[in-house]
């Protein structure tokens, strides 16, 4: 979906897209840690279009030939140098329109993300990670955990600060980052000491030699995808990008199915792909498709 | 019984110039057998235990030289995961081990990594969920279950691949009296029905004393002794069922109140009684109406209180009914929806920041959260500047307190005990009169409460009006000259520290039930004897 916003040029699909996220969001959040984000990222995207808007108006190229939609004491500025920098002006419409599409695009690709990273439950994430991956994963995991307990070490830290009556000022920062730093490394130390009790990281019948292999073309294939999709995206070469990313695909089909010979972990419950998960990555995918051929923008 | 662990002439330590915190420890557990492991506070005890997994060093760093044995095999140097067959692991702090979702995922997780087949998962999940009685929670996420019931999902994830040997470190340090009881019964059935090892580490001694087959002793200088009651007999860090024999002489000691009951009603020993004279002084703090609600939690409902000049009241409930909460509407720090809070300068809320240090301090429960320079001598001198005093006016508080220390050590490096004495210090230097003490006792040792109170008892000989929340009984009767019982926001008794410890008060001291006396609550009341 960020993917067709990005590329699509037409207001009303972004909106469309900016609504699909906002409401798959409020419909299926749950109330955990990792989802309670949305509102941050709300902001994000609202600031992102009026900033948008707003550098339209102030950084006004006139253009006579357009209707005018505010009329507003322009502004010459010398900055010493070069020509002089007209700021305000006559805004024409196409100005605000222009800016206004530009905004709704970026808040769109926002509100997409916003999607994902609120409802991605970052363990599952983990547990359908390929075995391959599965060390990098953890590690990510770990880290996305730990962000919200860290935003509550930092408020607990402040309260606490306050209570000496000088917020501001001798070591202010230093004496909250550390707290809360030490919070972070002794809660993840204390996650991954658990992991690895219970048997976390067994390298089970491979030998080095092979794990290595293995973690290198893993990285090899991670690496192809994301150059693959940035091609696309960018428009430059829509076919090397199709191929780079279809090479992304091999490499790593090829070493999950290599990795996965050696019966390391097993799963007890696969993660059900649920009716309505197909069905978002579904309009995702067709997006995204319809995008890519050039239709719908 | 058959050995299953064995540590052959074990030394650890972080640096070689240091002294070891674990000195050629030999030792020999059982199969079946239920130990205790204790020691001061920054012992090794907690490191003895992460040796048997290889927690340590693999996770702690430092130098470990000797051997392991498990099973007969030696595990020296072996990594965790090499060892999760065999030893199960149990944290502190449940939730923050918890590596999953829900109670079912929590349980196969480790069978998962250990690569089991789909159906002996299966039939594992069914016998240790029936066996820690928690088949009726494998739906439920595992931020709804209760701190007992956590704790129960984490032993059943430690044993669930058929561990025959299962570590804890402090696992009922969160949970209340009633809970902790449940789990330590857990505890002794799975060695003594289930023939599994269990070997914990408590400093709450009198929990488990009396269902435990063996006691380690881990001492400062890193030696360690494995036998029964009779090592506490020159042991200092009891609790009062054990110190009273140490008190009165009596051999072999005492580890339950009944056995202690018995000896105490041959021979009871003369005592002090408690003198209440704070009511002649000033009320310091008048606290009427106040209430707290956090969305649609009441979280403290129409709370009324008075704490007089040169008192101590004691606010106790159990985690999560509203101690906290008090506290901070009371300092201003903490949300207030109504209700009025007076001092001799007026409501702290209508002062700011630095006047309010005039009036009232509050300690959080992590006092450290409150040090940010790199020295003690820096922290006291600073905050001389800030109170713009001339003289060393800080110290002077933390000295009396805490003793000299080293004035070049890192705030970091105190003991918990000293860190609570430092930050008091710079919280008093204004002259506040009115102390708030948010849970203290976290984390001390029984020799480290004893002297946390003192301090206290100082601070209420110099006139302060003292309100401290805690849910440590044996504590609270050492400071306390009044008890308020605060449940789901209420509060529902006030009453003398005799009559809410005392004998037929529902959470008597360890001393009022053994004695049966009304108005004998603590050791520090009874004459000792020479040997």
């Amino acid at each position: 979906m960020a993917i067709f916003a990005g590329v699509s040029q037409n207001a009303v699909s972004q909106i469309l897209v900016a609504i699909l996220a906002l409401g798959t969001i409020f419909l299926f959040r749950e109330d955990a840690p990792w989802s309670r984000s949305v509102k941050f990222y709300l902001f994000l995207a609202a600031f992102v279009v009026v900033a948008r808007v707003l550098f339209r108006i102030i950084f006004n190229i006139q253009n006579p030939d357009e209707p005018t939609a505010l009329f507003l004491p322009g502004l010459s500025v010398n900055l010493g140098f070069g020509p002089a920098v007209q700021l305000f002006g006559e805004v024409s419409y196409q100005a605000l329109a222009d800016g206004t599409t530009d905004g709704l695009r970026l808040a769109a690709i926002i509100l997409s993300v916003a999607m994902a990273s609120s409802l991605a439950n970052p363990r599952t994430l983990l547990k359908s990670t390929p075995s391959v991956l599965y060390e990098i994963a953890s590690a990510v995991s770990v880290a996305i955990n730990l962000a919200p307990q860290m935003i509550l070490s930092l408020q607990r830290v402040r309260k606490a600060r306050s209570l000496r009556g000088r917020s501001k000022g001798l070591g202010s920062l230093a004496g909250t980052v550390i707290p809360v730093l030490e919070d972070a490394i002794e809660s993840s130390l204390s996650l991954a000491a658990s992991m690895d009790a219970r048997g976390f990281g067994r390298k089970g019948n491979l030998s080095a030699a092979q794990v290595w292999i293995a973690r290198l073309s893993s990285l090899g294939a991670v690496a192809l995808l994301s150059i693959g999709s940035f091609l696309v995206l960018v428009g430059e070469s829509q076919l090397t990008g199709g191929l780079v990313i279809a090479l992304g695909l091999v490499s790593s089909v090829v070493t999950v199915r290599i990795y996965s010979k050696s019966q390391i972990r097993t799963r007890f419950d696969r993660d059900k792909f649920r009716l309505l998960d197909g069905l978002l990555l579904g309009v995702s995918f067709a997006l995204f498709i319809a995008a890519w051929g050039g239709w719908l923008s | 019984m058959a050995i299953v662990i064995a540590l052959q002439d074990v030394t650890f330590g972080y640096l070689e110039t240091e002294r070891p915190s674990l000195n050629r420890v030999t030792l020999e557990f059982s199969s079946g057998e239920f130990a205790l492991v204790c020691g001061a506070t920054g012992s090794g005890k907690s490191t003895l235990l992460r040796i048997l997994n290889g927690l340590a060093p693999h996770f702690t760093g430092g130098a470990l030289s000797g051997s392991v044995f498990i099973d007969g095999q030696d595990v020296t140097g072996l990594k965790p995961h090499d060892l999760a067959l065999q030893v199960g692991f149990v944290n502190q702090q449940p939730e923050s081990s918890f590596v999953t979702d829900t109670v079912e995922q929590e349980l196969v997780y480790g069978m998962e990594q250990l690569g089991f087949e789909r159906l002996q998962m299966e039939q594992s999940l069914e016998k240790v969920a029936a066996l820690l009685e928690i088949s009726h929670l494998l739906e439920k996420p595992l931020s709804w279950l209760s701190g007992g019931q956590q704790q129960r999902v984490a032993i059943a994830a430690a044993l669930a691949a058929g561990q025959r040997i299962l570590l804890l470190d402090e696992p009922t340090s969160a949970l209340d009296p009633e809970a902790a009881a449940e789990i330590v019964g857990v505890l002794k059935s799975l060695a003594h029905d289930h023939g599994i090892t269990v070997i914990l580490v408590e400093h709450r001694i009198e929990r488990v004393i009396e269902l435990v087959d063996s006691v380690v002793v881990v001492a400062n200088d890193g030696l360690v002794t494995k036998g029964s009651y009779e090592q506490f007999e020159n042991y200092h860090l009891v609790p009062p069922v054990i110190g009273i024999s140490t008190k009165l002489g009596w051999n072999p000691v005492t580890v339950s109140v009944a056995q202690a009951k018995a000896k105490w009603d041959q021979r009871p020993a003369p005592w002090k009684p408690i003198v209440n004279d704070y009511l002649r002084s000033k009320i310091a703090l008048d606290v009427s109406g106040l209430s707290v609600s956090y969305k649609d939690v009441n979280a403290v409902s129409d709370v009324s209180l008075q704490v007089h000049s040169g008192e101590i009241v004691a606010l106790m409930g159990k985690n999560g009914s509203g101690k906290s909460s008090v506290l901070w509407a009371i300092q201003g720090g903490g949300k207030r929806d109504s209700g009025s809070v007076t001092t001799e300068f007026g409501d702290p809320n209508s002062l700011s920041a630095e006047e309010k240090l005039c009036v009232l301090t509050l300690v959080p429960q992590k006092a450290a959260d409150l040090l940010f320079l790199n020295s003690l001598a820096d922290e006291l001198q600073e905050s001389d500047k800030y109170a713009q005093q001339s003289e060393p006016a800080t110290s002077r508080i933390f000295e009396a307190m805490a003793g000299r220390l080293d004035p070049k050590i890192h705030p970091r490096d105190l003991s918990a005990g000293q860190q609570l004495a430092l930050v008091l210090a710079l919280q008093l230097v204004k002259g506040a009169g009115i102390v708030l003490l948010d849970e203290p006792t976290r984390g001390l040792d029984y020799a480290a409460k004893r002297s946390l109170a003192k301090q206290i008892r100082t601070l209420r000989s110099d006139g302060k009006a003292v309100l401290v929340a805690s849910h440590d009984v044996e504590f609270v009767a050492l400071v306390a000259d009044r008890v308020l019982e605060i449940n789901q926001g209420r509060l529902v008794s006030n009453q003398d520290v005799q009559t809410a410890l005392g004998v037929g008060a529902s959470h008597p001291t360890q001393l009022s039930q053994i004695s049966m006396e009304h108005g004998l609550l603590h050791l520090g009341q009874i004459e000792g004897q020479q040997r």
